[in-house]
């Protein structure tokens, strides 16, 4: 059955296997929720035998890594800067103020807070899982129990899961007839940990923003609502922030089908289910008085339920014909609706601190209640043909409607073919031994996204209320553009691959070949906004993906030490080939964070910006170059100097250009697994070449020259006069001048490049050597996830993007939340 | 096999068209925008929403209107240099550019408002409403459409004239018209404004454009238009209507006196918790506070993150004549002391009135115009004035002037001194009295944005503005050299830099970027 969206609330132990289909032609039976491809979920079902029981259990500790947690400059460092930062405005700026007393004296200061290491820890993992199964001819029944607990490694924050599943088939009338039930209900508790860790106000930002010079609980054991030193902008103590906000959310969450197959006459099967997704969650928040500026305290509460529900029936009909022709026909219908409820109250000014509910709310500050839905029905026709298992064809159409799209654009009709040769089984083979398995391939096929809002097409009618005669009235207009013109986005794309295996299968090489173009792009097109609207959700351009990708598998030894190493590999390029008018997308119009465009001609995502040149040397540097600001008032020796795009002798707006490229040229994984005796040893690494980051929480926040954030211990080395140049990277704290180096420019570009030691894993299986124990296996294992990265990049992670996986937003590291590393043990005991 | 699919693909067909309600679905949380817009008390609902913008404008047009002006200026944040300060900053300093936020936004701030009038004005020729409603909804859809079309062309000149509404985006693209075409537009739909409203129902009013706010806004019009005779017979007209100024000036700001009979238009709003309809324009005028408690009636907002903005120059604080009864009503002083991090810590509430600062302390001026009981943070019921009847007095004065008639002139001024507690102004000679009305609506109408405009309209804008940098670098170190050059090409504001972008067919005021 499908789910669209989270599978957060699926414990790893239900599952048996997944597989992962990326060509349009194997992707047909999935439509339109397939257009990014498609994980398979084998959930686990019992074999028939006798009833096992199976208990894992395993703890681990999350750190975060050192290496690339910002360094910080320590109390004295900070107090030294803002002595220097005080010298040089007396000299450079005539400035006739005193030097706050707190920073006299800097050497009377030690290291002072560490404010990352302050709002993060070391936390525990711990997940339990018991499955028991069992089966008999006619019946097969599968249970899994688990437990999961995750604390953050940010402070006062964690996860709770509690999963159950149980899988139950059974046969009827000589098998013709199998129905089965799965059921799997999920409660998963959420503490503090969808605060906005990332993202602009996240982590980085909020470390930047207290002092060193200031502890996070004073003397007395109170938390100080500001923690500033003089100078500094005025924000409320981040360690109070997370440790008192209560932000929780409940997520009850049950996932059930139901199906029947039935053998009408030889080789003709009726296959029918239905499906249900249901979730619920409540959002509980509380922010105390004691982190409110304005002594305030705000709750939320709200509630989202949504139901999916999805009917699918096909006919099978499978013939083989003098024993060469095999044939496999399939028609099929499937119709899914998902529906929203959601509301959400807010309130204000709390009788105390200590009853976090909207109960002790003396206002109700907003309330409000919506509902939202969409609806998909698709039709496909399939047909599969061999020829002695050597010659494949296959060819199937879908048709697919969404309620997301206007009367006239509802439906999309998608085809799909594919072809393959297995060489291996033509007699001129056989006598070509090393060969165990060739195979050929091709498809090109079709696959429509509808992956938009749901009511998108229609003009939304809002409410914009006014005053009058001193009361509220309401007011009521059209909000949005409408799109009755919108349809279906398209993907073409072509699939060529060969499959070939070596030594009875000991060495096997897979490759493919794929080019897709997505027609019809759905994005949000910018409109003047003096229309009244800003954006009209259109089918806006056209995008070109391609790319090689090989994989290697190998049994290296297969004695008593048995070696496998697995490899991939893959050069993935795309490259936007039309849009509408004017021909390139912003991200936003700001400059700060106006971090990629997408123009035709060029890759998803490419970084857009101002191009560093260094800083202003002398003089004459100065006199010779083109300067920034009003008739170049922002300007000085020693401010950072951009590049003259556009040669108009002035730097300004106009001067940002494309600098630099997210997408990595290509990125590999290797896994290694070795096994000798009762012991097993596996390695996973993954990695990426080319790919740059921009790194922008670190320089929109931890470089500021005007002395209102902590700072970067690098920022000591900054210029301060033409004979202490300091290092060319950190420009001078003159007054006006600073805040280009805030704007996108390639300063901000690293290389993304690395090597992920993702998982390395040691086990030992203890022998039993009778069945008396009742144990019929117990492993225990050590493992170690994220155990090291090799990289340049300075941050903490270069595995980044903004919006998760969207494409779009690849390589920007905007406060990413951190990934630990987890050292664990773990048992896993499976009893008969 | 071809022939099973296109078997299967009837059936499937036709089992779908029996099914075609299954994915048509539309929202079921808001109205359809396929059948609003059928009933009286929807249009109603539909020119409510069209005033709503006039709050987005009313949020930034004191930079733009007042602090572009010689009127006021701001408290300087040296620590916190972040483009969200330095784009207002760049507004007062005339250092802005096309990405400022400010310009930008009382550039789609009345478009937001202009969309909505397309929308009512568009639609209500088709549909069956009584014709009282009609003209009443009609009447208020061209008011406002012409008042934006005026805040518009005057800030930026010609600009694109949408005036129907779109619903592709074909429509939204267009180009700019020229100043005339767009003044010849707001004179349009001011005289069918006129033509479709009533005159105040009573008072205090409605907050609903009337006849006497359309008649302003026309005679505003043709002041700018330097059409004398033609804005001198608009303002006539106003008295019949039921307007008068308030005998005591500091009423006319009261909130318990809102849409008085001095009232002629004014932005709505109404403090509370719940709705989402207040203003804080207090908490940006006073200097960035921890607590404003000492103020703001015991309200203890903290506004370090809005204040500091609109500060009366000291220039502004001396075009008071001795005994003007404006000056106490008009502006405060905050006093107290900054610290390190640019907060200031109030320990007064002092009167502006021969106003010493205490040993120590920094006493910081204040508009003081919007500062009524209020009582939650952040949140207060003061509208914001559009027309008084004051103005219209002015303006009518100077239009009298203009015609070379300094008695009546003189009589329409003297008015409005008299009510200031000043002595009647005698000057005959037009040039010098033409300063004298200019001075009385500086100091009358201060910090209700009019000065910027006046100043453009009356031709003064470059040179007291280049002489209020000279004074405000030399009070001021944080001044750049560039700042303060003001230029004919600084009275009109840039054209959004993101509109340039994504519109190929509109092009840039000359020398901004």
């Amino acid at each position: 059955m499908p789910i669209t969206g989270s599978i957060n609330n699926i414990n790893p132990a239900e599952i048996e296997s997944f597989t992962i289909l990326k060509d349009a032609s194997a992707s047909s039976l999935y439509g339109s929720r397939a257009a990014n491809g498609v994980i398979l979920i084998t959930t686990k079902h019992a074999r028939k035998g006798d009833p096992t029981l199976t208990v894992n259990a395993y703890y681990g500790t999350q750190s975060i890594p050192r290496k690339g947690r910002p360094k910080m400059m320590t109390a004295r460092e900070f107090a030294t800067f803002q002595n220097e930062y005080y010298e040089d405005r007396v000299k450079y700026e005539n400035y006739t103020g005193k030097l706050d007393t707190t920073y006299a004296n800097p050497e009377r200061y030690g290291n002072g807070t560490n404010w990352f290491n302050t709002l993060t820890r070391s936390a525990p993992i711990q997940n339990y899982d018991l499955t028991y199964s069992a089966a008999t001819e006619n019946a097969s029944t599968t249970v899994v129990g688990s437990y999961l607990n995750q604390q953050g490694v940010v402070i006062n924050s964690g996860t709770q899961l509690f999963a159950l599943r149980f899988n139950q088939e059974f046969s009827f009338i000589d098998k013709k007839l199998k129905t089965g039930l799965n059921f799997a209900p999920s409660y998963r508790l959420d503490h503090n940990n969808r605060l906005g860790t990332e993202g602009v106000g996240g982590l980085i930002e909020k470390a930047s923003e207290a002092s060193p010079l200031v502890a996070p609980v004073d003397a007395k054991g109170n938390t100080p609502l500001y923690v500033q030193s003089p100078g500094m902008v005025n924000n409320i103590n981040p360690y109070a922030q997370y440790m008192k906000t209560k932000d929780d959310y409940a997520t009850t969450r049950l996932l059930g089908n139901t199906y029947a197959n039935y053998e009408i006459i030889n080789g003709l099967r009726l296959n029918t289910s239905i499906g249900l997704d249901m979730g619920m969650e409540t959002r509980d928040n509380f922010s105390p008085t004691s982190i409110s500026s304005n002594n305030l305290a705000t709750g939320v509460s709200s509630y989202v339920s949504n139901y999916s529900w999805t009917a699918e029936a096909n006919l099978n009909y499978k013939k083989t014909i003098a024993s060469v022709h095999h044939i496999e026909l399939l028609a099929g219908y499937s119709a899914q609706q998902f529906k929203q409820k959601s509301n959400s109250v807010s309130g204000t000014s709390f009788t105390s601190d200590d009853i976090p509910w909207l109960n002790a709310a003396t206002s109700i500050t907003a309330g409000s209640s919506n509902t939202t839905q969409y609806s998909l029905l698709s039709m496909i026709g399939r047909a599969n043909y061999d020829y002695k298992g050597k010659y494949l064809f296959s060819g199937a159409i879908r048709r697919d409607g969404s309620s997301r799209f206007g009367s006239a654009k509802k439906y999309g009709a998608f085809p799909s073919v594919s072809a393959g040769w297995v060489i291996s089984n033509e007699n001129f083979m056989r006598d070509i031994k090393p060969v165990s398995f060739l195979k050929v391939r091709a498809s090109y096929g079709l696959t429509g996204n509808n992956n938009i809002g749901n009511f998108t097409f229609i003009p939304a009618i809002s409410n914009s209320n006014y005053v009058l005669n001193g009361q509220l009235v309401s007011g009521a207009t059209v909000t949005s553009l409408g799109n009755n013109d919108l349809a279906w986005e398209r993907n073409k794309q072509t699939d060529i691959g060969v499959d070939v295996s070596f030594f009875n299968s000991r060495l096997s090489f897979t490759y493919d070949y794929y080019h897709r173009i997505t027609d019809g792009l759905i994005q949000d097109r910018p409109v003047p906004q003096a229309s009244g609207f800003a954006s009209i959700t259109s089918n806006v351009g056209v995008l070109e993906f391609w790319g090689h990708e090989f994989a290697v598998n190998s049994v290296n030894l297969n004695g008593a030490l048995k070696w496998t190493t697995s490899f991939n590999m893959s050069f993935d390029r795309n490259r936007i080939k039309a849009l509408v008018s004017p021909g390139f997308l912003r991200r936003n119009n700001t400059v700060t964070s106006d971090y990629f465009r997408n123009q035709v001609g060029h890759p998803l995502g490419t970084f857009y910006g101002f191009v560093f040149q260094g800083l202003y040397k002398d003089d004459a540097d100065l006199a010779n170059s083109p300067k920034y600001g009003a008739n170049g008032s922002a300007s000085a020796v020693g401010t950072i100097k951009m590049k003259d795009v556009n040669g108009d002798k002035v730097i300004d707006d106009n001067d940002r250009t494309f600098i630099g490229d997210p997408n990595p040229n290509f990125v590999f994984g290797m896994t290694n697994t070795l096994q000798y005796k009762q012991f097993d040893f596996s390695v996973s690494m993954a990695g990426s070449q080319g790919g740059q980051i921009l790194a922008a929480s670190k320089w929109a926040y931890l470089t500021n020259l005007d002395g209102a954030r902590a700072l970067l211990s690098a920022v000591k080395d900054r210029w301060r006069s033409p004979e202490q140049p300091g290092s060319g990277i950190y420009p001078r704290t003159l007054s006006g001048t600073t805040a280009l180096g805030r704007s996108v420019n390639s300063q901000w570009l690293e290389d993304g490049s690395y090597l992920t030691v993702k998982n390395i894993a040691l086990g030992y299986t203890i022998p039993f050597r009778s069945n008396k124990s009742g144990f019929q296996r117990l492993r225990v294992y050590g493992s170690v996830q994220q155990a090291f990265i090799l990289t340049k990049y300075s941050g903490i992670n270069p595995e980044i993007s903004l919006n998760g996986l969207d494409g779009t937003s690849l390589g920007i590291d905007e406060n990413a939340y951190p990934v630990p590393r987890t050292f664990a043990f773990g048992i896993t005991a499976t009893l008969k | 096999m071809v022939k099973h699919i296109f078997i299967t693909a009837a059936v499937a067909c036709a089992f779908a068209s029996c099914k075609k309600d299954f994915i048509s679905l539309t929202p079921q949380d808001q109205p359809s925008s396929a059948t609003f817009f059928q009933t009286e008390a929807q249009f109603r609902q539909g020119i409510i929403a069209a005033y709503t913008p006039l709050r987005d404008l009313m949020n930034n047009d004191f930079f733009t209107a007042e602090m572009r002006s010689d009127n006021t200026h701001y408290e300087y944040y040296s620590i916190n240099r972040g483009t969200a300060y330095q784009y207002k900053e760049n507004i007062a300093d005339f250092v802005d550019e096309a990405i400022d936020d400010v310009s930008n936004a009382v550039y789609f701030a009345p478009y937001k408002g202009i969309v909505k009038t397309n929308i009512v004005i568009g639609r209500i020729g088709a549909a069956n409403i009584s014709d009282t409603a009609r003209k009443s909804i009609e009447g208020q859809a061209r008011f406002l459409r012409a008042f934006y079309y005026f805040k518009l062309v005057r800030y930026f000149g010609g600009v694109p004239l949408y005036l129907k509404e779109s619903t592709n985006a074909d429509d939204a693209f267009i180009g700019r018209s020229t100043a005339d075409q767009v003044y010849d537009q707001i004179i349009t739909d001011a005289k069918t404004a006129i033509d479709l409203l009533q005159p105040p129902a009573k008072f205090p009013q409605s907050g609903e454009a009337t006849k006497g706010a359309a008649t302003m806004l026309l005679a505003d019009v043709y002041m700018t238009l330097k059409k004398y005779p033609e804005a001198e017979a608009l303002l006539k007209t106003l008295p019949g209507m039921g307007y008068t100024l308030l005998p005591d000036y500091a009423s006319v700001f009261s909130t318990s006196n809102k849409n008085s009979r001095e009232s002629i238009f004014e932005v709505q709003y109404l403090q509370g918790l719940q709705g989402g309809q207040q203003s804080n324009f207090i908490y940006l005028f006073l200097p960035r506070c921890k607590s404003t408690a000492l103020i703001t009636y015991g309200v203890a907002t903290n506004n370090t993150g809005t204040g500091g903005w609109n500060t009366p120059t000291t220039d502004m604080i001396n075009a008071y004549e001795p005994n003007d009864k404006r000056k106490d009503v008009s502006i405060g002083v905050a006093e107290g002391v900054y610290d390190a991090s640019c907060v200031f810590t109030l320990s007064a509430y002092k009167s502006i009135l021969n106003y010493k600062p205490a040993t120590g302390k920094t006493g910081v001026p204040f508009i003081k115009k919007y500062l009524n009981p209020h009582t939650n943070v952040n949140n207060t019921d003061d509208n914001w004035p559009v027309y008084r009847y004051a103005d219209a007095l002015l303006l009518l004065a100077e239009a009298q002037n203009a015609q070379g008639r300094p008695a009546d002139a003189l009589a329409n001024l003297n008015m409005v001194r008299t009510r200031a507690g000043l002595p009647a102004a005698t000057e005959m000679d037009q040039t010098n009295l033409a300063d004298i009305i200019a001075h009385e609506r500086r100091v009358e109408l201060a910090f209700e944005n009019k000065r910027w405009h006046d100043l453009v309209r009356t031709g003064k804008a470059i040179e007291v503005m280049n002489a209020d940098g000279v004074r405000l670098k030399q009070q001021y170190s944080y001044l750049s050299p560039a700042s303060y050059n003001v230029t004919t090409s600084k009275l009109l504001y840039p054209i959004p830099k993101s509109e340039i972008l994504t519109n190929p067919k509109l092009t840039q005021n000359p020398d901004y970027n």
